[in-house]
């Protein structure tokens, strides 16, 4: 369990009086952490800073508990909204005052609104939401054997993980991972995958790699020994080649899920 | 795959069962041997009490009245998952072969079901294992008395001193996975997770595990082809676990309300950011031993292995003659003091000075297989940007005090600094010192006397100072130190 993922884009944060801009900013929480959020000053320093005046200076705080994160809401007039992007509109409210508001998404988006009518954001990322292993036998939960990576079969990132280890699962004794183009693809047809751009497909493989299944440098990048240390980006291939190799190997995905894919343009739909 | 023990926590009909396996009845006939009932079910597997079929035929005399059979189906499985099984089969069968020993459970046979007339059932794995009577897992809430906890943690020592020494590790050690045979002996068991030392220091499992026995580096390890890596250390983690639920009747150690919680407090305490909270009724040479077991990195726990804890372990037992049973009492009397009044009067005290005298000062080999100081400290810096260096920059740097009784400031303090996580031998506790004021306007008196880390031994023999103990998250059961000259 390593805690959560704070992502705030590129242009939303800035100075400390206020001035927009500023670089992306992303911040790693392990349990029991806490990040402040708002316009900040030098006396209410905050660790995520968001420029936009109608934003109050200490605007909330995030604290990683447990697998999950809570969101206290320190303005007392504005109502702030986490939405879940791969939950079809679904969303919590967090009322003014709100303190320590469990949020239960693995993906989120704090929507903080503005006076222009338009919204500041950032991102939250709970990779450690814990799945039971499928076979439930007997036994509470609690003292169960568990596997220690474990994917929401829902969550779009899997629908990806799948159209990578298709060959596999088909026993096509492909030659090579199917590109990021490839996968655009092959997911046109699926209801919320056939929307995803290739850059989404990357960034999908990257969490996978870095976040869910946390990859060891040497699996990422096999040639160049346990000594290299690949930088964010870079051996994207290794990574993607890794991904597959290790979701095989663990059976993270198994033939059964190939039923999560659209139907095969050609070759007809076959099963499932 | 886990052998749970009819009165487990949750067991065979208390759970979310969702009928993924069928129970077989009794009398059903498993290759030579025949159902009587259900023990338990895991994961992967279910358990099973079996007598060998055909009682009467001459011959069968050898071979118990009494077996666990272990089933695995693999039927409906995708290959890769059957192939999980039979790795998980293999390595069981492996150490049963390569590694037996009293203190493991014995594996008296294994064989492949061929029932295709049960299509369930066909393929399916079996294992057939002495029967045990149940697991600590059983024993825990009830409580034990300090001897039989001693006897178990003891038992449990020797079963992984054996398996770490054969090149294994168990990587899923838990209460329910530690039996007790019918005599009452403990024999550990369930092997599926062991994985083989390869490269001397570690070697690669599966990327599973039970999440309350993790240690904290598991959280975060990656995941590489091979799997994750794993070091005998894990299992000592495991260990430092069980031997406080044994002291505890069964209390976990890390608080929360699921696993996953009990892990987030796993995380906290091994960033440094929560202290290690044991129950009171640990006695104290378990608590020191757990906490030892219990350090945070895995460089620290490396120190302590399965062989060296069982020494120190034997070492009390064969010293537990009557002068050490007086002392111990003596010693629970002064801590019933301490606990009863924080600022002990000169009574209290005086006991407690007599009591924590048996350890000569300075001399630090009187620690194994005694309860006795010194007793480890981790430093602890308030300072955030201070807890992630391992740089030793000198701004992240703490001081010692020559005297607790004189305020703490310059003048006062030792030439040495430590930095957040060092880890120093106190070896007693001032509870009225000077009032030290930390940055958060903790405000306190109570200070440890510490062996001053030093490179030269030489100048280590009285080279003491003292740590306020707004430094340290640890309390650990130190004996008051004789009140210091100046305080009276």
């Amino acid at each position: 369990m390593s805690g959560i993922v704070v992502h705030l884009p590129q242009g939303s944060g800035g100075g400390a009086d206020g001035e927009p801009g500023g670089e992306a900013v992303t911040l790693r929480l392990g349990p029991g952490e806490v990040a402040r959020f708002g316009r900040g000053s030098s006396r209410t320093p905050v660790e995520l800073r968001l420029a936009d005046e109608a934003v109050s200076r200490l605007a909330g705080e995030i604290r990683v508990t447990d697998d999950h994160w809570q969101l206290t809401n320190h303005s007392t007039t504005q109502t702030y909204l986490v939405e879940n992007p791969e939950g079809a509109g679904e969303y919590l409210r967090v009322s003014p005052r709100r303190a320590g508001a469990p949020i239960p998404f693995e993906f989120s988006r704090v929507v903080l609104p503005t006076r222009r009518g338009t919204t500041v954001s950032f991102q939250v990322f709970a990779p450690d939401h814990v799945y039971l292993d499928p076979p439930g036998a007997g036994g509470s939960w609690a003292s169960r054997t568990v596997t220690a990576y474990s994917l929401d079969e829902t969550a779009t990132y899997f629908l990806v993980l799948v159209a990578l280890c298709e060959p596999w699962l088909r026993d096509q004794s492909p030659v090579a991972v199917p590109t990021t183009p490839q996968v655009v693809e092959r997911l046109r047809g699926h209801g919320t995958g056939g929307r995803l751009t290739a850059r989404a497909v990357s960034s999908h493989i990257d969490y996978l790699a870095d976040e869910k299944l946390r990859i060891g440098v040497a699996a990422a990048a096999p040639e160049t020994g346990a000594g290299g240390v690949p930088g964010p980006g870079d051996r994207r291939n290794g990574k993607r080649d890794a991904v597959v190799a290790l979701a095989l190997k663990f059976a993270v995905v198994r033939e059964e899920h190939l039923a999560l894919l659209p139907p095969r343009a050609e070759a007809g739909a076959r099963g499932r | 795959m886990r052998v749970q023990g009819p009165g487990g926590p949750g067991g065979p009909g208390a759970s979310w069962d969702s009928g993924h396996t069928e129970l077989l009845p009794p009398g059903h006939r498993v290759g030579d041997w025949v159902v009587t009932e259900p023990i338990g079910a895991g994961g992967w597997a279910t358990v099973y009490a079996g007598r060998p079929a055909g009682t009467d035929r001459p011959g069968t005399a050898a071979r118990p009245r009494e077996v666990a059979l272990k089933i695995m189906p693999t039927a409906g499985l995708a290959p890769r998952q059957a192939r999980g099984i039979a790795e998980a089969a293999r390595r069981e069968v492996e150490i049963g072969v390569r590694a037996g020993h009293p203190r493991l459970i014995r594996l008296l046979d294994d064989t492949v079901l061929s029932a295709p007339e049960q299509p369930a059932l066909d393929g399916a794995i079996v294992l057939v294992m002495e029967r045990a009577r149940g697991s600590l897992r059983d024993l825990l809430g009830a409580g034990t008395t300090e001897t039989e906890g001693a006897r178990l943690i003891a038992g449990i020592c020797e079963g992984l001193a054996h398996l770490h020494r054969a090149g294994w590790v168990h990587a899923d050690l838990k209460p329910e996975n530690v039996l007790i045979g019918a005599d009452g002996s403990v024999k550990l068991s369930d092997f599926g997770l062991a994985t083989e030392l390869t490269t001397g220091t570690h070697g690669h499992g599966p990327p599973m595990g039970t999440l309350d026995y993790l240690p904290p580096e598991r959280w975060r390890a990656p995941l590489g082809e091979l799997g994750v890596e794993i070091r005998p250390s894990a299992d000592i983690w495991a260990l430092g676990l069980m031997i406080h639920e044994v002291f505890a009747s069964g209390a976990p150690l890390f608080s929360g309300a699921t696993p996953v919680a009990r892990g987030a407090a796993v995380q906290e305490y091994a960033a440094g950011r929560a202290p290690l909270r044991m129950a009171n009724g640990v006695p104290e040479f378990w608590r020191t031993l757990a906490a030892d077991c219990l350090a945070p990195t895995h460089a620290a726990r490396a120190a302590h292995t399965a062989e060296s804890l069982l020494e120190r372990i034997e070492a009390r037992r064969a010293g537990g003659s009557l002068p050490r049973v007086r002392r111990s009492r003596l010693r629970r009397t002064a801590r019933t003091a301490l606990r009863a009044l924080a600022a002990c009067g000169a009574v209290a005290c005086a006991i407690w000075s007599y009591a924590g005298h048996s350890a000569p000062e300075g001399a630090g080999a009187t620690r194994v297989g005694t309860a006795e100081p010194p007793l480890q400290l981790r430093v602890f810096n308030a300072e955030r940007a201070c807890q992630d260096r391992t740089d030793r920059d000198p701004r992240c740097s703490l001081g010692l005090a020559i005297d607790p009784m004189r305020p703490y400031m310059a003048g006062n303090v030792v030439p040495a600094r430590v930095w957040h996580a060092d880890v120093l031998d106190a070896d007693c506790q001032l509870l009225r010192g000077e009032v030290v004021i930390d940055e958060s306007d903790t405000r306190s008196t109570h200070w440890f006397r510490v062996r001053l880390p030093s490179a030269d031994p030489a100048a280590a023999a009285d080279a003491i100072a003292w740590l306020p103990a707004v430094r340290t998250k640890d309390r650990p059961p130190l004996p008051s130190c004789p009140a210091p000259p100046g305080s009276r």
